[in-house]
């Protein structure tokens, strides 16, 4: 008879975004849970059925706003495909190695915002000050800090200015000690081990059963990683190792995130390293005059276009930091994709939400929640 | 790998003060480092766009803020060079957000008033396509960042106010889209043209004459083809592929295409 429904969000501390997690609950314990998405919806899909292939970049930036370099890695492959156009080798390299920073960064913001929801404040204020140059680097070639705007439809829109391979380096050097530290602040503490050993377990066959992808899976001892089992880009060219846990919970999840950062700054030096001594590029030509060009097509030109141009379908996967992401473009001729879709991986690691919060209290949501690092801006699109 | 190794080592647990004061100990070096090097600014005093300033909070000053030469690419407010503007709308044209309006300035001849791009910074999304656009260089973003008003018709920057913008002299955003030599042109559909005049009156930069042809006499029986005996010419190296002339023809004579 005690049992009851309480609304956790859509403005809630814990949700770190806007969507609503509803709980049911016996005293402490949870019976069971509806995640509830969609305040943020925006169209993205069907608003970029109307832009051009290029326009669509700027939606991409604010599809998942710390991880937005991937969203446009993501969407250029496809569109790419879709196109049949080929990059210059230098943009590929610059591509991953912006994908790697956004990994990083996406990361510290994801450790910032979990050590805040344990109630550890200063943690997160280390973890905001170190992504922050990160932020530099990326607004010193992109010039933006959040909205890139920085890959087009056959490579990148410029090239990286001079000196900044030895600033990006300065940038890895600065944070590898720091990774140390946030180590030594959380799982050097006791009472952070109380609170998150054994909370939130979600073995791999039921991450797999519910398409829960990304650290989630990796914590649970799965090593399925997109950059080594379908390398993209040039992931096959440098070396890394694919961070794994066996504990499956919420330290597990920890673990896998910290480790990640360490084989990023591990690729990024590898990237530099080759950027270095390759020079060329970094957009290709002979790109058809609508792409490489503002302007849209006028008169015969667009009907032309609508007659002759190679159609194509493009699909791509890539390991974006929150987990597995796809994108699906249809090019029908014409200057705007026919079909734009995207697989969001927060979507399914929330979907399972029941899968890992019932049996637990309801003060452990906000460490689970947080472990699983939600980004509703890429859930609801 | 080192997670799994850290994983086993359970820190030191079942003795409290340990575990407390292990993490007490990073955070008090960073409150102490703190007190010589603070990590924040004081903001409307001390600026990341001020060279002197970013190169004491730059990464190896130890008081890391920025990484250095950074601000000059910021995408910030838009600088208009209103004199060498040529109206080609191809800033408008570019922006995804429709943010831009070509409103017409003062100075230029009555008959074709001169456009220039108005912003319209409720909607501008900051991607820099139009400046990226611009043949003439005149269209660029600026280090300005501070926006706030109280009056949301401020928020509209007239030609005339990013004019302002550019006089102040602030550092222009040297990073621009590197896109290849273009080898388009703009190609005439000869029997199709009737010698309208419009691409020639239309073009923003006047790489179009129009050039006397021929009259042809007519066919054994017919009339005489009502048309004015001239034809538009391209110059190449003036044209800045704004696409105008096609769009005004009214017969969709002129099409893109190469040379070759």
């Amino acid at each position: 008879m005690s049992d009851m429904w309480i609304n956790m969000g859509p403005q809630h501390p814990m949700t770190h975004g806007l969507w609503n997690l509803r709980v049911h609950i016996d005293g402490e314990m949870i019976l069971g849970v509806d995640p509830e998405m969609g305040y943020l919806h925006r169209g993205i899909e069907k608003i970029s059925e109307d832009r051009h292939y290029n326009e669509v970049i700027t939606l991409m930036d604010r599809t998942c706003y710390v991880a937005g370099m991937a969203w446009e890695h993501l969407y250029i492959q496809a569109a790419e495909k879709a196109l049949g156009l080929e990059p210059p080798e230098r943009a590929e390299w610059i591509r991953m190695m912006s994908e790697e920073f956004q990994r990083l960064a996406s990361h510290i913001m994801w450790y910032a915002a979990f050590v805040q929801d344990l109630g550890l404040m200063s943690p997160f204020l280390y973890g905001m000050r170190d992504r922050d140059l990160i932020l530099d680097l990326f607004q010193s070639y992109t010039g933006g800090r959040l909205t890139y705007e920085y890959m087009r439809v056959g490579g990148v829109r410029n090239d990286l200015p001079v000196g900044f391979n030895d600033r990006a380096r300065k940038v890895l050097d600065w944070l590898e000690p720091r990774l140390v530290e946030y180590d030594r602040l959380c799982m050097g503490s006791d009472i952070f081990r109380r609170r998150c050993d054994d909370l939130g377990i979600l073995k791999a066959a039921d991450c797999v059963k519910h398409g829960v992808t990304g650290p989630m899976l990796r914590s649970a001892g799965s090593k399925r990683d997109i950059r080594k089992d379908r390398p993209y880009s040039r992931y096959a060219q440098v070396d890394f190792d694919v961070a794994t846990a066996e504990s499956a919970d919420v330290t597990g999840r920890y673990l896998v995130r910290m480790e990640e950062m360490r084989q990023s700054i591990r690729i990024l030096r590898q990237t530099l390293d080759w950027l270095d001594h390759h020079p060329g590029p970094v957009l290709a030509d002979r790109l058809p005059r609508w792409l490489g060009a503002p302007y849209a097509p006028i008169g015969r030109e667009a009907y032309l276009l609508k007659r002759n141009y190679p159609k194509g379908i493009g699909l791509s996967a890539i390991e974006e930091p929150h987990g597995e992401a796809c994108a699906y473009v249809v090019n029908e001729g014409g200057e705007h994709p026919y079909r734009v879709k995207f697989r969001s991986p927060v979507f399914a690691n929330l979907s399972a939400a029941s899968q890992y919060l019932v049996g637990y209290h309801v003060a452990d949501i906000p460490p689970i929640m947080g472990s699983v690092d939600v980004c509703v801006g890429e859930v609801d699109r | 790998m080192a997670a799994e190794i850290e994983k086993k080592q359970n820190p030191s647990a079942e003795s409290p003060t340990g575990a407390v004061l292990k993490p007490l100990a990073t955070a008090a070096r960073q409150f102490a480092r703190s007190l010589i090097r603070p990590s924040t600014i004081l903001y409307p005093f001390e600026r990341l766009e001020d060279p002197k300033f970013r190169s004491e909070v730059a990464v190896e000053s130890g008081r890391p803020i920025g990484v250095g030469e950074v601000w000059d690419n910021y995408r910030g407010v838009h600088a208009l060079n209103v004199n060498t503007c040529i109206s080609c709308n191809l800033c408008a044209f570019s922006c995804p957000d429709l943010c831009i309006e070509m409103v017409t300035v003062p100075g230029g001849d009555p008959k074709h008033p001169k456009k220039c791009p108005q912003i319209d910074y409720g909607k501008c999304s900051y991607c820099g396509f139009c400046s990226d656009a611009c043949p003439e260089g005149c269209l660029t973003m600026t280090t300005k960042y501070e926006l706030s008003t109280p009056n949301r018709k401020d928020m509209v920057y007239s030609p005339q106010k990013m004019f302002e913008q550019f006089q102040r002299k602030l550092p222009m955003n040297p990073i621009r889209l590197e896109r290849p030599a273009n080898e388009d042109a703009i190609l005439l559909d000869a029997p199709l043209c009737i010698g309208c005049n419009a691409c020639a009156r239309d073009c923003p930069t006047n790489c179009i004459t129009m050039l006397d042809i021929p009259k042809e006499a007519p066919k054994p029986g017919e009339k005489a083809a009502k048309r004015i005996w001239k034809e538009p010419v391209v110059n190449d190296s003036d044209c800045v592929r704004c696409g105008t002339c096609i769009s005004v023809c009214p017969k969709e004579c002129l099409f893109w295409g190469t040379h070759s």
